[in-house]
């Protein structure tokens, strides 16, 4: 039998990035009213074909992280909704909650102090942590008896509009890995905005799908394709994947995105240029070696330096977080 | 959620049961409405209800291209959809385009499919909510002098109705009364077979009716649904309102009280039945709500459809409560009558005490059940879909030696083998003896032969050849 599968959704709703969108000409652009009731349909899809399915939303707003919905009944909408026999009954809590919820948390926000930068990572760590919790209870309790198989089929789907942060490149590494120790898959479907390397690399390593939108009006369509199917059935239906992505990591030091860096041969971390002494483990190196990685640089192409790292490849494996 | 782990198909080869290849058969209901005529299923994807229901109960693959073609307004060439699947993918996908056929889902076409657009519109009103078909059912107005039942009367009310049901088809026959289910059951029972009319007025129950039991509960449900179904066309009663009330039913919430005003005359009629099976629950019979238990709410999940079931009630039996060891030994932690009266059809029960039984899995016992129709496959999967959750951390989970014995005597079973056909004796002398028998073993007819004796026993087939023979050369003989 086919197995229950769970999905996390992380919805990037930074304001200023979905007023950008919404004006946008070249790629046309989509409201986040028009985006939320496509999500909405999306979400009730996942829902509706099977029964033990769970869901979890969270939403990444300016600075802060929260959950916006969970099958399991964490958060409820304060308003109790009527009575309608023409939807659904689960379908319709989870609309309520979740527009309500979004809508009281963007109402919050002051649209004239300068927004900070979007709580991206704190969504993928709490996304994260619920998947952690429901895997090991289900696993202690009854529904393991067909053994370790049984357990649900975690995923998280991103759905973001944000730029890259290079600031967050470690944690997003770390959930990454972290990921990958729980066989999660990471799917990201970037709306608006130049392609994002971390996610990029996010998906690649939990062989989940990389999907950029390239007609809004088709997001329904995009999201029921490629992100719709649990990790089982990808097997036998084929999901979009990148065929080149990019590796470019972020420096530890001025969380620079680089093409050529320095990495410490004891921990490695990952600089931008050569560093007498890293900063993580404090690894002295020789000075000899620090000159010719100096007079190496400029020619990077023509006399590679003695560790660089081997970016936009597959084959180069990226430096794990310090 | 807790509850046992109700399995669809029979446990044993786990690397079977994890395929999700599209190899799993279809659902019973799916087998059903491939059945039925167009303009019936047509009816039915109407209500959107009816389609999120059936949606449900298909199997992955198909879901997923029925998902994919939903949103769509023109038709997609074939080749475009095969693109979709990959290599491996590639039968399961023809597997789930025919399924989809017979349903009338998405219409067979060589060029360009596109969903049947009853269903599709229906179905798109499933998930995005509106309309004003009402099909997801009424709740009743809030009402302060009766309130809902709570969710543990419902399940308690269910289990009551259930186990009565399965108890009295155990416990006929063995000389004891226990309550008898209503009328409408007992003959939903007698047209599936699983009992029958032995002498008299006595229902008992048939070799179907032991298999029946060692079923997983939402099996033994569907079951009886379906030949509900069968009745209701037999009833006068329209096959499509049955249905969709069905379905309708799966979709409704637990703990809540349903208003009976939307309902048309057929549906009303079923609440009767309904309320009989334990699959709704009303306050009195004339009462103008309903509330539907678990049997109804799950009936297209794969959850379990029965709560804990009764006696000690701590929810250890939820997780299964038998022990078997490699001795044949088998220690049963309940005090359920009915639990206790299946394990008696292939234990031989030793002791009991306020919260155990003991018993051993002897040959005679599993001949008994052998005998009864029971195959030991069944047996075996009923052991592991009830094995003790001490037993789980066992790899494999039952002891070998039993599953092989058990296994070794259901082949003891068919060790003798009939074959109809006729004993020549009486030869008047060996060499006729062995001039006839020579010409039946050119003829390959012989199955057993005994010179001194001087008879042979012939298949079926050959007798009018040696016969003639015989005839032909007494007759040559004389002249």
């Amino acid at each position: 039998m086919d197995k229950p599968s769970h999905l996390s959704v992380i919805l990037d709703l930074s304001p200023t990035q979905w007023a950008l969108c919404a004006q946008s000409a070249n790629p046309t652009g989509i409201t986040l009213q028009t985006f939320l009731s496509q999500l909405l349909a999306f979400l009730n899809a996942h829902i509706a074909c099977k029964d033990e399915n769970t869901l979890a939303v969270f939403g990444a707003f300016p600075g802060q992280s929260g959950m916006l919905y969970s099958s399991t009944g964490e958060i409820t909408s304060a308003r109790t909704e009527s009575t309608d026999a023409n939807t659904y009954r689960p379908f319709r809590t989870l609309d309520s909650t979740l527009m309500t919820l979004i809508a009281e948390r963007l109402e919050s926000y002051d649209s004239t102090t300068e927004e900070a930068p979007i709580g991206l990572v704190g969504c993928l760590t709490k996304a994260l942590c619920y998947i952690n919790r429901a895997i090991t209870t289900s696993s202690s309790s009854v529904t393991e008896i067909e053994g370790a198989v049984a357990s649900v089929d975690p995923r998280i789907l991103v759905l973001s509009v944000s730029p890259d942060q290079s600031s967050t490149y470690i944690p997003i590494m770390n959930s990454i890995f972290s990921a990958q120790k729980l066989k999660v898959t990471i799917d990201v479907c970037k709306i608006f905005g130049a392609e994002n390397v971390f996610l990029q690399q996010a998906a690649h390593l939990t062989g989940g799908a990389y999907v950029q939108v390239e007609r809004t009006d088709a997001l329904l369509q995009y999201m029921m394709m490629s992100f719709l199917p649990p990790p089982a059935i990808r097997q036998l239906i084929s999901v979009p994947t990148q065929d080149r992505v990019d590796f470019r990591a972020a420096c530890f030091c001025h969380k620079r995105i680089v093409e050529i860096g320095f990495v410490c041969s004891v921990c490695l971390s990952i600089f931008c240029q050569p560093v007498p002494v890293c900063s993580t483990c404090r690894t002295k190196f020789p000075i000899k070696t620090l000159q010719r990685l100096r007079d190496a640089r400029p020619l990077a192409a023509a006399a590679p330096p003695t560790k660089p790292l081997a970016p936009k490849n597959g084959t180069a494996t990226p430096a794990r977080p310090g | 959620m807790a509850g046992p782990s109700i399995r669809i198909k029979p446990a044993g080869e786990p690397s079977k049961s994890t395929n999700i290849s599209g190899e799993d058969s279809s659902h019973r209901l799916v087998a059903f409405l491939q059945s039925q005529s167009q303009n019936t299923l047509t009816r039915l994807y109407q209500k959107p209800s009816s389609c999120l229901s059936i949606f449900r109960l298909l199997r992955p693959l198909e879901r997923q291209l029925v998902m994919n073609l939903l949103w769509l307004e023109m038709p997609v060439p074939a080749s475009t959809m095969a693109a979709w699947v990959t290599r491996e993918g590639k039968r399961p996908y023809h597997d789930a385009l025919a399924t989809l056929a017979r349903l009338h889902i998405l219409p067979q076409s060589p060029v360009k499919h596109a969903l049947n657009p009853t269903f599709k519109s229906s179905m798109r009103q499933a998930i995005t909510g509106g309309g004003s078909s009402g099909s997801f059912g009424v709740l009743s107005e809030n009402d302060d002098k009766h309130p809902p039942p709570d969710i543990e009367a419902l399940d308690a009310y269910a289990l009551e109705r259930w186990e009565t049901i399965l108890y009295y088809m155990v416990s006929s026959g063995t000389g004891q009364f226990p309550a008898r289910p209503s009328q409408g059951v007992l003959y939903l029972l007698q047209r599936s077979r699983l009992m029958a009319n032995v002498h008299g007025n006595t229902l008992q129950i048939t070799s179907a009716g032991f298999q029946f039991l060692l079923h997983p509960p939402h099996e033994q449900l569907w079951e009886l649904l379906l030949q509900y179904l069968q009745m209701a066309e037999e009833r006068q009663m329209d096959l499509v309102e049955v249905l969709s009330f069905l379905l309708m039913l799966s979709t409704t919430e637990l703990g809540k009280d349903y208003s009976m005003e939307n309902l048309s005359a057929t549906q009303k009629a079923m609440l009767e039945d309904l309320r009989d099976y334990g699959l709704i629950k009303q306050r009195t019979a004339t009462s103008r709500r309903f509330s539907p238990t678990r049997l109804a709410t799950t009936l297209t999940s794969s959850s379990p459809p029965l709560p804990t079931s009764t006696g000690t009630g701590n929810g250890s039996q939820a997780q299964g409560f038998i022990v078997l060891e490699t001795n044949y030994r088998l220690y049963a932690y309940t005090d359920n009558p009915l639990q206790i009266a299946v394990l008696n059809l292939f234990v031989t029960l030793k002791s009991r005490f306020p919260n155990l039984v003991v018993g051993q899995i002897t040959r005679e016992s599993v001949k008994k059940a052998l005998t009864n129709g029971i195959t030991a496959d069944q047996v075996i999967s009923y052991l592991i879909t009830h094995a003790h959750p001490q037993m789980r951390k066992n790899k494999p989970l039952l002891p070998v030696t039993v599953q092989d014995q058990i296994r070794l005597w259901e082949l003891e079973k068919n060790r003798v083998k009939s074959q109809e056909g006729y004993l020549y004796t009486a030869f008047a002398s060996q060499a006729d003896y062995e001039y006839v028998l020579n010409y039946a073993k050119q003829l390959d007819v012989v199955l057993w032969e005994n010179a001194s004796r001087r008879c042979f026993f012939g298949s079926v087939e050959g007798h009018a050849n040696i016969r003639g023979f015989i005839e032909r050369r007494s007759a040559a003989g004389n002249a």
